[in-house]
Formats: C-alpha cells, structure tokens, sequence
C-alpha cells in the first residue's frame, strides 16, 4: 500500500469553451516522493498545474492535498506548498533580494530565510543586483529561491530546466533531487523530456491530451521496456523444438530464436537445456526498447498495450 | 496585518517604476501651469480678484483638478497593473497564501494612498505659490484643503473602474483608453445631469447637492471596488 498521498485529484477536467484540456485526471503522489509530472507540449500539464494551485478552477473534480480539499483551504494548504509555474515570475526592475522580500512580507517567516533561500541556489553574490540583468538560468534559480522561501513540504516545479543550459539543467538536477533526502519536500516536476525526469523521478505520471494514460514508479516503466530474451544458436529449427517441449513459448525470426519476457532462472534453464541436447549456443542477449521509445509509444497510442 | 503587509509589498513593487515621479508630477505641473498664469498677467489678475487674490487662485487651479486626476488615476492604475503584468508575476503571487480580495484592496489602497499624497502635495504647492505671488498671509487654508481633497472623493467610483480594467485585461491600451475618454468627458460636465457620475468631481466640490454627490461617490465607487474584487477572485489566471 501506497504511504500517505500529498496530492490527490479526482476526476479533474477542464473545459475551455467546449474544448477539453485535462479531463478526467486522477493523480496520485506520495510523500516524500519526486513525481515526475511528463507530456508533450501542450498535453495539459500546466492546466492542471495551475489547478493545483487555485490559479484556474476545475470545470470538475476535485484536487485534494495534505488530505484537504483546496476549494476550502485554499489559504492554508498554499502556505504549505512552493511554487514555480513555467517561465520565471520576477520583477525585473528590482534586485533578487527585494523579489524575494515581496514574498516574504506574505508569507511572514524571518528575514533570514531570504540569505538561506539565496544560498540554496547560490545567488547570494548576485543578490543586490536589479534581476532584469540575470540569465534565465539565474531567473530560474531565483524562481525556486522564492518557491523554497516558506519551508513549504510541497514544491510544484513546473517545466523548472526549460531553456537552460546543459549547465543549468544539471545544476536545478541537483538541487531538486536534494529536496526529499535534505529537506524532507515532496515534489512534483513537470517536463516534456523523459530523459529530465528519469534521472529525477521515482514514479512517473504521463498525460496525453489531457488523459494520464500511465501512472507508476520508473521501475515500472523501465521493467516494460524488455522486449524479451533473443537467442543465437546452431540449429535454430531443432532448438526451438526443444524449448517448446519445455514450455516456453519461443518464435523463430531471421534464424533467431525470440523468447518474450523471461526471468533469471528461466533464461538459465533454457540454456541448459539446449546445451545437453547438443546444441551450440552461441548469443544470448536481451533486447530493449529505449525508455523513449516507450515514452513515445504511450503518448502516441495512449496507453501501454 | 495580512493587508498590512501586501500593502508594503506594492510599496516595494512601485520603487523605480516612475508612478512617484507621476505623484509629483501632477500638482507641481498645475502649480506650474498658474505660476505662469499669474506671472505673465499678474496685473491683470490681481485687478480682476482683488475683493479675494487667494480666492482667484484658488478657482483657477480647481477648474483643472477633476480632469488631472482621472488622467492621474488612469496612468496610476496602468503602471501599478503593469508591474505584475509585464513578467506575469501574477501566478506566483496569487499561488501564495494570500486571498485575492486582499491583493486587489490592497491595490486600491495603494492607489489612494498615492492620489492623497498628490492631494496633499496641491495643498502645499498652492500655499506656497500664494506665498510667492504675494497674495497676503490671509491664507483661507479651509478652502483650500476642501478644493484639494473633496474632487477626489467625487474621483472614486472612477478609481475603482480603472483599477479593475487594469488589473483584468493585460493589454493596458483597453484601460488606458477608457481612462481618457473619461477625462475628456469630464471637461464638459457642466453640462451633464446630476446622475452622471463624470459630474460628480465638481458637485463635490461644492453646490447645493454637495453632500448627496459625496455620499454617492463613495457608494458606487465601494460598489465597484467590491464588484471588481468579485470577479478578481474568480477569474481564472493566465
């Protein structure tokens, strides 16, 4: 059984004049989890996003976090959560301290939270300088700075490496997956690359026109992305005989025998068994499908099969 | 307090932003404008008010002050709206712990704070050019508190509208344009009935319906902010 769930929506959907942007989302995150939030462009993720945090209302359902519903407790379940919703908000005319200060002032924690935010995303040397001449990455940082300013126990980052740099991108990586160990924050990381969550995520949600069509941990993810056990041996006609009268149920392709999904003992068990009726084998090798192929292949058919 | 503390923020906000320049601008610009006035007709003027030289000013800087603040609270709206429009800084400061009524009031606040600051500012501008043009130290201080502040109470219903527009629609040149359309109707509201709302900053002023055109601008302009805050809290942000 799953631990206590931070979020939770239920049957969220949002229309826009008859048009559907997220419908039917029920999502699902842990605490103390990094849950990476993936789709392509435009598949609704900051739509719901922005319902997470009361920005837009759901044209139905219900978004339930820290097991409160946020229609009621709006104001309290917010002073809990950081946010960062896609590009930077910042005023430009003043410096990453002032920023900071006008969210402060809001949220009312001391003043030294805004050097121990700073230092988080190491701005502090650039603190006293007006924002307007900061790069994205350093906007970006200061983004989360702002997000992190309340000790929130939730962070919802939403496209946070869009338009960094390799650099940055590592960079926000790293802090990001110090939040859970360090600061005990679960998170939630929207992003269009798979490859951005992977290396984050420890359970992964995909949405697709506004449907999730697939919710689990990464493992999970990764374990479908064997296609089977392909073996090379002498006289593949002969052999394939032999595994089919130990029940395995083997194809033969281009002179290759194909086996799907076979565990440990099992591939051990087939290779015995060819060996002692003679026959030489001479490859034994998994085949894969990349983590992005699977990606694709659930948001271009909607579904893993 | 939480209205306190936004109220400081805005503060924060505004800093460079030319919305103080603005603030001085407007009653240095009309204590300017009959600096000139008097001082290239002196003669001529102290001659025609001599039974009230301070009374002559007096009417001479009033006849302006409706119009300078709609044009006033019109630019004021459009620059304080535009510090979270120009880098949509409005879906993190309405994702915090805050309601919007509080965000929206607190704008309104900070507008009226500024306008009174500008009010002020007359008061003193018009002494001191009184002062200048040696009117005499019979200054009438009552008449010219009243003349400086009552148009503004006349201006609210009108603050509330321009803030709200401003603050709704990202593209400023839709509140911008109401706001002088509005100022330039009011140049003529002479000739507009008592119901008229463009009216209402001279009524203010004085006149035998002075009281009702106060109490009804500060009703309709409460209507219109609570209105305004309304749709502010339910509308969805971009």
């Amino acid at each position: 059984m799953m631990s206590e769930l931070v979020i939770q929506t239920r049957n969220l959907n949002k229309r826009y004049r008859g048009r559907s942007a997220v419908s039917n989302l029920n999502l699902e995150i842990a605490k103390g989890e990094i849950y990476g939030f993936l789709g392509p462009n435009g598949a609704g993720k900051t739509t719901t996003i922005r319902m997470l945090l009361g920005l837009i209302r759901p044209t139905e359902g219900s978004v339930q976090i820290f097991g409160k519903d946020l229609n009621k407790e709006k104001l309290n379940i917010l002073r809990r959560v950081g946010s960062l919703v896609e590009y930077p908000s910042y005023y430009g005319h003043l410096t990453a301290v002032q920023n900071l200060e006008t969210v402060r002032r809001i949220l009312d924690v001391p003043r030294s939270r805004i050097d121990e935010v700073l230092d988080i995303v190491s701005l502090t040397k650039e603190s006293k300088r007006a924002v307007k001449g900061y790069s994205l990455g350093m906007k970006q940082r200061l983004g989360i700075a702002s997000a992190l300013l309340g000790n929130p126990e939730l962070l919802i980052l939403d496209e946070p490496t869009n338009g960094l740099d390799p650099a940055g991108i590592q960079e926000i990586r790293e802090l990001i997956r110090e939040m859970p160990q360090r600061h005990g924050i679960t998170v939630l990381v929207s992003s269009h690359l798979l490859g951005e969550i992977e290396q984050m995520a420890s359970t992964v949600g995909i949405i697709r026109e506004g449907e999730m069509v697939f919710q689990n941990t990464i493992q999970n993810l990764k374990d479908r992305a064997s296609e089977g056990i392909r073996i090379v041996v002498s006289e593949p006609e002969e052999a394939i005989r032999v595994a089919m009268d130990q029940g395995f149920e083997g194809t033969m392709q281009q002179g290759m025998l194909q086996f799907p999904n076979l565990n440990d003992a099992q591939v051990a068990l087939l290779v015995k068994r060819l060996v002692d009726s003679s026959h030489d084998v001479y490859r034994v090798e998994e085949k894969k499908k990349s983590l992005e192929d699977i990606f694709l292949q659930v948001i271009g058919e909607g579904g893993i099969s | 307090m939480m209205w306190g503390r936004v109220l400081s923020t805005d503060f924060i906000k505004i800093r460079g932003k030319g919305i103080w320049f603005l603030v001085f601008l407007g009653p240095i610009g009309l204590i300017a404008m009959q600096a000139l006035n008097f001082g290239l007709r002196y003669d001529y003027l102290m001659e025609a008010y001599k039974e009230d030289v301070w009374g002559g000013l007096i009417v001479n800087i009033v006849i302006f002050i409706p119009m300078s603040l709609i044009m006033g609270i019109t630019l004021l709206c459009s620059l304080m709206a535009n510090v979270e429009h120009q880098t949509s800084s409005w879906k993190q400061l309405l994702a915090l712990p805050v309601s919007r009524m509080t965000v929206f009031s607190a704008k309104f606040g900070l507008g009226v704070i500024l306008l009174l600051v500008s009010c002020a500012l007359l008061v003193l501008g018009t002494i001191a050019l009184g002062l200048g043009l040696q009117l005499g130290t019979d200054i009438p201080y009552q008449d010219i508190v009243r003349f400086c502040f009552l148009p503004f109470i006349g201006t609210l219903p009108i603050l509330a509208l321009q803030l709200w527009l401003s603050l709704t629609y990202s593209n400023q040149a839709i509140s911008v344009s109401m706001g002088i359309t509005i100022a330039i109707a009011s140049l003529f509201a002479a000739k507009y009935d008592e119901w008229v709302p463009m009216k209402w900053p001279n009524m203010a002023l004085d006149g035998p319906h002075q009281i009702e055109a106060i109490v009804a601008s500060l009703f309709v302009g409460f209507t219109v902010l609570l209105l305004g805050m309304a749709h502010f809290s339910r509308k969805d942000v971009a």
